[in-house]
């Protein structure tokens, strides 16, 4: 009799073969192809219209939280400081290219291109809050919005008597999220960066290779933290609007950036509240699996490139076989029957020392060999394997392209300019997100707001602006 | 962490970076003076040397060296013929300063060079890049490229 744990392949619904995996598979396909349109967002609704948002944000983490839900169709006014603007305008990667342009005040420096994706869609206006003549217009826009998003210290909004407190008096149904480094509380007037984030939460400490191997705590090289807890702002936002929908009122959403970051560390917080097990780093490694993580091999897919990126790093690539058969394969292929003999269990090769081995000894067979080789031997041998790509080849990759996840776009102010953000959060096939700009000059949308939306006449702006009020 | 080779010959510390020597043999010179060391590390511990080998050829160079007693004496990476340069380098060309390009990586105009201001009353600003208009040295160029057949789709 079958062993009642064992899961058959014959028993499972869907496909019993390749053939028939292939044919269960193309109308599927097409129907998604269909359906998503991928390259024709334009035509369709967005899911967010008729919403206006404020964003009083800088940088990436608040910024992106607002991105989103102009990405999702709804109408974004973003407020910066005239003259100032957002500091991540001035943050361009060092020997990068700039965008132009900034702003009259500042002609020399061009916005960096690290803003780039964080505040797509959006309307802009520059406003000086601290100034009387400031209160007013802001107080009209309140009225006439359904939310505001800010950044700034705790309290500083409040102080200029425009905190969620002022401003629901004004509109009941105004929706008031602060966004901060560490939220209320005895840290509160800590401010944050990503990596402070990453730090703080204790993301950082698990990130990276064991100190056996010379490793120290790493930060991710990209503001991951400042990506993902702009979305849980957005989901926060979302719930929001759905509330006020069933009681016509509003809310006040406050969100700690630190906090996103203890989220991240899934099961090591009560493992330790469990065992008093303090999760450490393990590199490359997976610390509940094996073999389950990235190798360095000999050979370089691209030895004779300029580039150091490509020339060097192209020798990573990430292999999975840690059930028992794939491991028995892995031994086969890589000729140390062996090992099998001595890790038959996954109990036994999780452990430290037997990592160590194993990986070791698949280092040593893959040293003389190329990325490319190892992937093709290890996939034909059956064994999950994948290259760690670098960004051109995300760039390059057929299968982002068909499903238009990175895709070109010809951007009004900025020209050609090459886009993944909007179009790598999933697809929809009613109300797809679309990228229609990526950013514009500060103070590029002042008459367009205050003229046309909000009715003050031209005379009126164009004193404000040589006051330094906008 | 990270081993060291400290030279008794001229005290330079000699900084041997776990990735390069985690499981490595060879030989090694002192960024100071040149004396050439023989070591054998496994697993990142040092299990033979240094040992001087005097007048051998070196394989490798450290990544950095100091001279602890000697203030802030040092080799920074890439020192010639001292200490080996970082891989990490972003570009082949390090120029140090911003890289202001015309053209996008499959040659369609980019609006990414300084340029006068343009804004219009209170800083707004037209919403098109009119590129013919606003820019005609570089519609020039694009055209130039359109004809060399160097302007791709991907
Ligand atoms: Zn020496």
């Amino acid at each position: 009799m079958a062993d009642p744990r064992e899961v058959r392949l014959e028993d499972l619904p869907g496909p019993k073969s390749r053939e028939e995996l292939e044919d269960m598979k193309a109308p599927y396909e097409e129907y998604c192809r269909k359906i998503f349109d991928v390259g024709n967002e334009f035509i369709k609704p967005g899911a967010l219209e008729g919403i206006r948002w404020l964003s009083c944000t800088m940088y990436i983490f608040t910024p992106h939280s607002v991105a989103n839900l102009g990405e999702l169709g709804a109408e974004i006014i973003k407020v910066e400081f005239p003259r100032v603007a957002d500091p991540m305008r001035h943050t361009s990667p060092f020997n990068e290219c700039y965008f132009y342009p900034l702003h009259d005040t500042r002609p020399k420096s061009g916005t960096g291109i690290g803003v780039l994706n964080a505040n797509v869609n959006e309307y802009y206006i520059s406003l000086d809050y601290h100034r009387k003549e400031a209160q007013e217009v802001l107080y009209k826009l309140v009225k006439m919005s359904d939310g505001l998003t800010e950044c700034y210290r705790p309290g500083t909004f409040d102080k200029w008597k425009q905190s969620y407190r002022y401003l629901q008096e004004i509109n009941p149904r105004f929706i008031y999220v602060w966004g901060g480094g560490f939220g209320y509380g005895p840290k509160a007037f800590g401010g944050s960066y990503d990596i402070l984030g990453q730090a703080h939460a204790g993301l950082a400490s698990i990130t990276g290779f064991h100190e056996d191997f010379g490793g120290h705590p790493v930060k991710h090289s990209n503001w991951c933290i400042d990506w993902y807890s702009g979305t849980q702002i957005t989901v926060a936002v979302l719930a929001a609007l759905y509330w006020r929908r069933k009681t016509g009122l509003g809310t006040m959403i406050e969100f700690s950036q630190v906090q996103a970051a203890t989220r991240c560390l899934g099961y090591g917080v009560p493992l330790y509240g469990r065992f008093g097990v303090v999760r450490q780093r393990w590199g490359n490694w997976d610390t509940m699996l094996c073999v389950h993580g990235i190798i360095i091999c000999g050979k370089s897919d691209y030895p004779d490139e300029k580039n150091p990126q490509l020339r060097n790093e192209a020798r990573y690539v990430m292999v999975s076989a840690f059930n028992d058969p794939d491991f028995k394969e892995l031994c086969s292929v890589i000729k140390r029957m062996d090992l099998y003999e001595k890790y038959k269990t996954h109990n036994e090769r999780v452990r430290a020392e037997a990592q160590v081995e194993i990986y070791r000894e698949i280092e040593k067979w893959a040293a003389d060999k190329s990325r490319s080789e190892v992937v093709r031997i290890l996939t034909e041998a059956g064994i999950l394997a994948m290259p760690v790509k670098n960004d051109k080849e995300v760039y390059e990759s057929e299968h982002f392209r068909q499903r238009g996840t990175v895709r070109w776009m010809d951007d009004p102010m900025l020209g050609d300019v090459i886009a993944q953000s909007t179009y790598s959060t999933g697809l929809f096939s009613e109300t797809p997100r679309r990228k229609f700009w990526d950013f514009r000059p500060v103070g590029a949308d002042n008459i367009k707001i205050y003229h046309e939306l909000l009715g003050y006449p031209i005379s009126t702006i164009q004193e404000w602006y040589e006051k330094g009020i906008i | 962490m990270c081993d060291i080779i400290w030279c008794k010959k001229c005290d330079t510390v000699n900084y041997l970076d776990p990735y390069c020597f985690w499981n490595w043999e060879g030989k090694i010179k002192c960024a100071e003076c040149g004396e050439v060391y023989y070591i054998h590390m496994i697993m990142g511990h040092m299990y033979k040397g240094p040992e001087p080998r005097p007048g051998e050829q070196p394989d490798i160079l450290p990544l950095y060296a100091d001279k602890p007693y000697d203030g802030y004496t040092n080799f920074p990476p890439g020192t010639e013929g001292k200490t080996r340069p970082y891989n990490c380098t972003p570009r082949h060309i390090y120029l140090g300063r911003a890289d202001q390009r015309k053209f996008s990586i499959r040659n369609r105009p980019m609006r990414a060079w300084p340029q006068p201001p343009s804004a219009g009353i209170a800083g707004s600003q037209g919403f098109y890049w009119d590129i013919k208009k606003l820019s005609p040295e570089v519609w020039e160029e694009y055209q130039e490229k359109i004809k060399r057949g160097e302007v791709r789709d991907w």
